[in-house]
């Protein structure tokens, strides 16, 4: 048996003990409970972890090479409404001819803050600032940049739980998204002799809770696999807005159908990336992550905020 | 190998969490949630996925024009809450619980059930 495989079935060991703790989770606005989205981010700050991020798409190249990205990120929060969150991918492009480039990408740091939780009408803002850390990637095979770029964002959640009865099985759905404006550190590229441009980086979701509908509307019981279901459609979206010059301010993304199976201490999420014209690559590709809360795992330890503590302390609960 | 070793472990963790079935989440109430039921129930249960502290959990449940018709003090045992309801006429009824579960996280949510055709 290799190292690698003791590894893995280690920590699967270790996640299985660890789960037998008792705990709970961690992104609830009320009675909603939002998902961590797989190429947006949730409107929580919380500890969690996403181990690993996997997508395979094709590029926009003619003909179009194969792309892998590989993606660990882990989030902590340092008082009970501010969170850090530390990002790394690896990425692998296999050409038509058989070439193959690979390596990291810039290092990422998400610094959020935690603005309202409005528990009645299910609604959550946060904002954050994203910084890629210039020259931390693989600068050489072009995955990562000698510049930083900044990324000021505005996220949000709002679940329809809150309209009149009689909206009924509407009332599971919620939405998530996400608005930023990117800044680069160096306004021109000296080594590719063409502009950094400013950009906006917006995305949303729109998710159909099935935990909700069980608990909150109509106890269909149905088989229990289907009420850990969440059906998600993400959007993703980057538009170049200024600092552009000689260059066309074509909007590139993916649109995202998938599903979220939440479970307890992790959830599963798998979608089809669908690009929105030809610059946003070829075919459909596929993306899928594994997302552990920490929060469940560890309520005691690791899933506690480093200072303050948590609101989740005992409390005598009023209406 | 990795890939199969990878999924080894993922399904390994997948039974750990449904063994432990850790959240507080509500599994089943009687009267089922959005249900309609014939009679006037005497009781609501509701049958949570972990147990709970009984000193910070809560039930209340109000009619239409928003009274209360339960009878005060939830009975707790584990991770099943109950309260008695008075008598109750024909309409829809709102059931609004907060629950701390033993790994001090609360949760909350409501919903209704009808009485009568």
């Amino acid at each position: 048996m290799s190292r690698y495989t003791m590894l893995s079935l280690a920590l699967a060991s270790f996640f299985t003990l660890a789960s037998t703790s008792d705990a709970l989770a961690h992104c609830f606005v009320g009675a909603r409970f939002f998902p961590a989205t797989l190429v947006t981010d949730d409107p929580c700050v919380a500890d969690e972890m996403s181990l690993p991020t996997v997508a395979w798409s094709q590029t926009a190249d003619v003909p179009p090479a194969s792309q892998w990205d590989l993606g660990i990120d882990f989030s902590k929060r340092i008082t009970e409404n501010f969170g850090v969150t530390i990002s790394q991918d690896w990425t692998q492009i296999r050409q038509a001819n058989g070439t193959v480039t690979q390596g990291f990408s810039n290092f990422e740091t998400t610094f959020q803050y935690q603005i309202l939780k409005d528990r009645e009408h299910e609604l959550a803002i946060l904002a954050g600032l994203i910084v890629d850390w210039g020259h931390t990637g693989s600068t050489a095979s072009g995955f990562a940049t000698d510049y930083s770029l900044l990324t000021p964002t505005l996220y949000f959640g709002k679940g329809f739980g809150d309209l009149p009865s009689s909206f009924s099985w509407f009332r599971a759905f919620a939405v998530t998204g996400q608005v930023g404006y990117q800044v680069p550190t160096n306004s021109f590229d000296f080594t590719q002799s063409v502009f950094i441009p400013q950009q906006l980086v917006y995305g949303a979701s729109l998710q159909y809770s099935m935990p909700y509908l069980k608990s909150e509307i109509i106890d269909l019981q149905l088989p229990d696999f289907f009420n850990h279901l969440i059906p998600i459609v993400e959007l993703t979206l980057t538009t170049p807005v200024a600092n552009n010059f000689g260059n066309p301010y074509t909007t590139t993304g993916t649109v995202n159908p998938g599903v979220i199976w939440v479970g307890s201490y992790f959830q599963v999420g798998l979608e089809a990336m669908i690009p929105i014209n030809r610059e946003s690559g070829t075919g459909v590709g596929v993306i899928g992550q594994l997302h552990l809360y920490l929060d469940d795992m560890f309520p005691t330890t690791v899933g506690q905020p480093l200072f303050g503590g948590s609101s989740a302390a005992p409390r005598k609960l009023t209406f | 190998m990795r890939i199969l070793t990878f999924m080894t472990s993922t399904l390994l963790i997948v039974m750990a969490a449904t063994a432990a079935e850790a959240h507080a989440f509500l599994d089943h109430a009687e009267p089922r949630v959005g249900s309609t039921v014939p009679t006037a129930p005497r009781e609501v249960s509701l049958s949570f996925t972990q147990n709970l502290e009984p000193a910070f959990s809560s039930v209340e449940v109000k009619d239409a024009s928003g009274t209360r018709v339960d009878l005060g003090k939830p009975s707790i045992s584990a991770s099943v809450m109950r309260v008695g309801l008075k008598p109750l006429p024909p309409g829809t009824y709102r059931v609004r619980w907060q629950v701390l579960s033993v790994d001090t996280h609360t949760t909350e949510g409501s919903f209704t059930f009808r009485v009568g055709q």
